[in-house]
């Protein structure tokens, strides 16, 4: 018994980092219709330049993520002006050029940081919480409150603003969107920045968790896609579910199959996709690719 | 405009994305390619392609190709690796080179992909390397090795894997121990000397976790112990809660890691967080300090250690390198550096006694070469195997020391 919840905690712990990317990966689809595959990449320079305010300038936990939200929040403003041409004409390059903007990326954070990587202390240092034998670390109770509060905030920008709204009806038709005064092109650009912040969320929130290194956005992304697809590509909740389903799968997935668990993992997320494409809150509105 | 926005195109091309990022996130032929040809291409244009089948009088300088992961998962390895054996070949050069020759050293980068490496195997034999310093990687070293065999390329490999010794070609050395040696010193100290019979595995699946599983395994059967939990986990695992809940419920005495420094770091980490108190054992990148950042100087106290090269401090030449290594990288030398440092040097020290000679000649003189380095003395086998111990170290206040 004492497994299985244990499973549960580590599942959710994790998970909440994938829902976090996920969100990133289906706000900017959700807007665009566009795969952001250089979504991992972010999340890796988001816990660089997290970790780099955090360990050498010392400067509080909370203080460094908001550096490294802002820092690579600009960068997915570049990816998105880079890119902009491209839009309306052709899509299958702009997918590429997100790929090449990963690898970019990947290849900077070498150049600057080394490829060695580094390991971050924990910024919640206390003892795990002991709940009859299962242990909960005070530090994933944090990430987990983090994520939920980030999916609220996100709801209420896009239901409850005035840009908010504009981006939701630049998802639904894009024409109709220009054709009403909506700047496409903006509202491109905040949900590329904002997708950009959530991935320094999750990077600078899995750094003292995990190891950062310039290759860690590779499984962070693959498995923060899979939970989007798997929530509902597009659903900020969706996102979220997602998410956390996809840590629970991985951490039961792990204690059955042992070494074959990353094969299960993606059999099982392969057969779920199967038997409802749309993920569990597809929404049909903002299928716009 | 709307046609150009084809639903189906799109996805088709999202989903050969999706595959192009599932199989890069282990290995990018392609990409990665790009990243190992742009250094060692410049540097092998501006030099003198046939360096290599160049005549023993010949001035030209002597190419050795450095291959190792400078990019990925395992880089720190691969940076270590790197620094190591520039180290020793800039000695070598500032002290007049190899009978008058210089040495060039270039590196390529294998992303620790056993495809890259093949093809990085053809590149430096077409390109007149006449040496190569290898990767730990150890399936990267297997991929490399028959290519590197026709070639007749000698190579020296940081691998440890016994199936490496297996292939007895006479091209392959190994600048270490095998994890048969590794693991059958850990098992001795812990069981025979320490007497700790309750002993629980945790290994990931990959090609060293595989080989560690196998050789300390094989070790306790030896000795009658059977593991109270044996637990397998993958390379790309990030939470262990469920195999460290198990091996809790097993409570044992000690726990083994077959695991590389990064994710062996975050098992520890995570063990304690869940409440296992006793100390891990495992072989040499349980010694580094990677391991010892990633999981916290406090989580590794006592960490059992088999490694050919404890620490800096441990004899006059392994002080030397430390300092010199230091001077150079500003940074603290640790194993694999030293690993390099002694093949390289090996491989050096055999061109010079065999005067300039390359393909089998070199492999043989490298084989002849009795070498008393930072691991110990060598004196390669059939195998290419040329160091048969290791010593057992604690972590101790954040640093590896001798056991008592």
């Amino acid at each position: 018994m004492q497994v299985f919840f244990q499973t549960i905690v580590g599942g959710l712990s994790i998970g909440a980092i994938y829902a976090l990317v996920a969100m990133g990966f289906s706000l900017v689809y959700r807007t665009m219709g566009l795969v952001n595959f250089a979504h991992g990449n972010v999340v890796m320079i988001g816990a660089y330049v997290a970790s780099t305010f955090y360990m050498t300038t010392q400067l509080p936990f909370a203080v460094s993520m908001v550096i490294a939200i802002v820092v690579t929040g600009l960068i997915g403003v570049v990816i998105e002006w880079v890119l902009r041409p491209l839009e309306n004409r052709d899509f299958d390059l702009m997918l590429i050029g997100t790929i090449g903007f990963g690898i970019v990326l990947e290849a900077l954070a070498t150049i600057i940081w080394g490829a060695t990587g580094r390991a971050v202390p924990s910024p919640v240092p206390a003892e795990p919480l002991n709940l009859l034998g299962i242990r909960v670390r005070t530090y994933n109770l944090v990430v987990l409150g983090i994520a939920a509060v980030a999916m609220i905030l996100l709801m209420l920008f896009l239901q409850r603003t005035k840009r908010g709204s504009a981006m939701q009806a630049v998802a639904m038709d894009y024409e109709a969107a220009t054709a009403v005064g909506i700047h496409v092109g903006r509202s491109n650009a905040i949900a590329f920045a904002i997708g950009a912040g959530l991935a320094a969320l999750a990077g600078g929130l899995v750094g003292p968790l995990l190891y950062v290194s310039p290759a860690m956005g590779g499984t962070l992304g693959i498995k923060g896609f899979a939970a989007a697809i798997l929530g509902g590509f597009g659903s900020i909740p969706g996102a979220i579910v997602g998410g956390l389903a996809i840590g629970l799968l991985d951490g039961f997935a792990a204690g059955q199959f042992q070494g074959y668990s990353e094969v299960v993992v993606f059999l099982v997320f392969t057969a779920l996709i199967m038997i409802r494409p749309t993920g569990i809150f597809g929404e049909r509105t903002v299928n716009r690719a | 405009m709307h046609s150009l926005r084809n639903p189906r195109r799109s996805a088709a091309v999202g989903v050969a994305a999706v595959l192009t990022l599932l199989f890069g996130a282990c290995s990018a032929p392609g990409a990665s390619e790009k990243a190992a040809d742009t250094p060692a291409d410049a540097a092998a244009v501006s030099g003198s392609d046939q360096a290599g089948s160049a005549s023993p009088g010949s001035t030209d300088p002597i190419k050795i190709a450095v291959v190792d992961a400078q990019s990925g998962q395992l880089s720190s390895l691969g940076a270590w690796e790197s620094k190591g054996a520039k180290l020793a070949v800039d000695e070598w050069n500032k002290a007049g080179g190899v009978n008058g020759r210089q040495i060039q050293l270039d590196v390529f980068d294998d992303q620790g992909d056993p495809t890259v490496g093949t093809n990085i195997a053809k590149k430096i034999a077409s390109e007149g390397y006449i040496a190569m310093i290898g990767t730990s990687e150890s399936a990267v070293t297997l991929a490399m090795a028959p290519v590197l065999a026709e070639e007749k390329i000698p190579n020296i490999t940081s691998g440890q894997s016994p199936a490496l010794a297996e292939l007895k070609t006479s091209f392959l050395f190994l600048n270490g121990p095998t994890s048969v040696t590794y693991d059958e010193s850990l098992a001795k100290h812990i069981v025979d000397e320490k007497g700790i019979k309750k002993i629980a595995m945790i290994s990931n699946n990959g090609g060293y976790g595989k080989g560690e599983h196998d050789a300390f395994l094989a070790a306790l059967s030896a000795r009658g112990v059977t593991p109270v939990a044996d637990q397998v986990v993958t390379m790309e695992q990030k939470d262990f809660s469920a195999a460290l809940t198990k091996i809790r419920e097993a409570n044992p005495d000690l726990i083994f890691i077959g695991s590389e420094e990064v994710e062996a770091g975050l098992i520890v980490k995570q063990a304690r967080d869940l409440g296992i108190t006793v100390p891990f054992a495992g072989a040499a990148p349980q010694g580094t300090p990677v391991y010892i950042d990633t999981a916290g100087a406090k989580n590794v106290e006592g960490t059992i250690v088999s490694s050919p090269y404890l620490s800096n401090e441990t004899s006059d030449a392994s002080k030397k390198f430390a300092e010199a290594y230091k001077a150079a990288y500003n940074e603290t030398a640790e194993l694999h550096g030293a690993k390099a440092y002694d093949g390289t040097n090996i491989f050096l020290t055999a061109m010079k006694t065999s005067n300039g000679a390359t393909g089998k000649a070199l492999a043989d003189a490298v084989r002849a070469t009795k070498y008393n380095g930072l691991l110990g003395d060598f004196a390669f086998d059939e195998s290419g195997v040329g160091i048969f111990a290791t010593s057992i170290g604690v972590i101790k206040d954040g640093k590896l020391v001798a056991a008592s």
